[in-house]
């Protein structure tokens, strides 16, 4: 499906190599199913199930996981998604992670 | 107890009583009106002559493109469980995090209720049936009413969410609280039946619930 964000996240693979790395972070939280994280980064960023689980362990264990990196624009985009799924997600600027 | 959502071939079935539905039902609802814009907001009344009878037509209203245009900070809701369900986008930065909201924060109002709206219609048969583009949206919708009534219950730990689960006997409720907990234990139960269907599902699963896709 064609939406106006598959555009924008096509427009963002080209971006320009120079710009800043931007990081999603996955915070815990005691609500969120670990089955339910794990199947959100299966699904949404179509990560295999060992690496999904992997991610979703650090988040439930170390507290936070970075889920996702790339131009602000595309994580931007993937932040406001985990908030559709009800996840809690930030970002910031790699070099500072 | 309802019997586990299940994987078929034509998607994920699911059967529940009807206590149950109107539970789910009333659950949805309250986070519905929970989503909807800030009181604080100057509202125009809807026989207000200020609204325009052609925007009334089309469903929108200015303010949706005046959001959409974004620029305008947002501050974070009062009410910690909306704050739940609309959470900081960036940490530790509370400009930003208004930016950003002022960006997105109306979108998804917008994609929260349509979930919720969705997964309450679903709900109007004894025989659930989830197709693929529904039964994500119904897990996220779930997922929104275990936030909120987390939210209610002072889950903010895992001791809290051991202490809330370790109740299951609707007859020893004596407060409240007790109910609120046995709610939030079966909508965790219905969730986590449900997750168990689409794990088994998501190998098929080409497109996003949210139409996304896979992204990579």
């Amino acid at each position: 499906m064609l939406t106006p964000e598959t555009v924008e996240e096509t427009a963002a693979d080209t971006s320009p190599a120079y710009e800043i790395p931007y990081v999603l972070i996955v915070w815990n939280d005691p609500v969120n199913l670990m089955s339910y994280v794990s199947w959100v980064f299966r699904s949404y960023f179509g990560y295999s199930k060992a690496k999904a689980d992997e991610l979703m362990m650090e988040v439930h264990t170390l507290g936070r996981s970075v889920v996702a990196t790339g131009s602000l624009e595309k994580i931007e985009a993937d932040v406001a998604a985990m908030h559709r799924y009800g996840l809690w997600a930030t970002f910031k600027r790699a070099d500072e992670a | 107890m309802a019997r586990a959502f299940k994987n078929t071939r034509r998607g994920v079935t699911g059967h529940l009583e009807r206590a149950e539905r109107d539970l789910l039902r009333n659950l949805f609802d309250d986070v519905i009106t929970l989503l909807e814009p800030d009181e604080d907001a100057p509202a125009v009344p809807p026989s207000s002559p200020e609204r325009d009878p052609l925007w009334e037509l089309t469903g929108l209203s200015p303010e949706d493109f005046a959001a959409s245009a974004g620029g305008a900070a947002v501050e974070p809701p009062r009410d910690p469980a909306l704050r739940r369900l609309l959470p900081d986008a960036v940490k530790d930065d509370d400009a930003a995090s208004a930016e950003f909201r002022g960006l997105t924060e109306h979108a998804l109002r917008q994609s929260k209720t349509a979930s919720l709206r969705a997964a309450k219609l679903a709900l109007e048969t004894s025989r659930l049936h989830l197709d693929d583009a529904s039964a994500p949206r119904f897990a996220a919708a779930l997922n929104d009413v275990r936030l909120v009534l987390a939210e209610r219950l002072g889950i903010e730990t895992e001791e809290d969410a051991e202490r809330v689960h370790r109740l299951e006997d609707w007859a020893e409720a004596e407060s409240v609280d007790d109910y609120l907990a046995l709610v939030y234990n079966f909508v965790t139960w219905a969730q986590d039946s449900l997750m168990v269907a689409l794990s088994d599902r998501i190998e098929l699963d080409l497109d996003g619930p949210f139409g996304e896709g896979h992204v990579r």
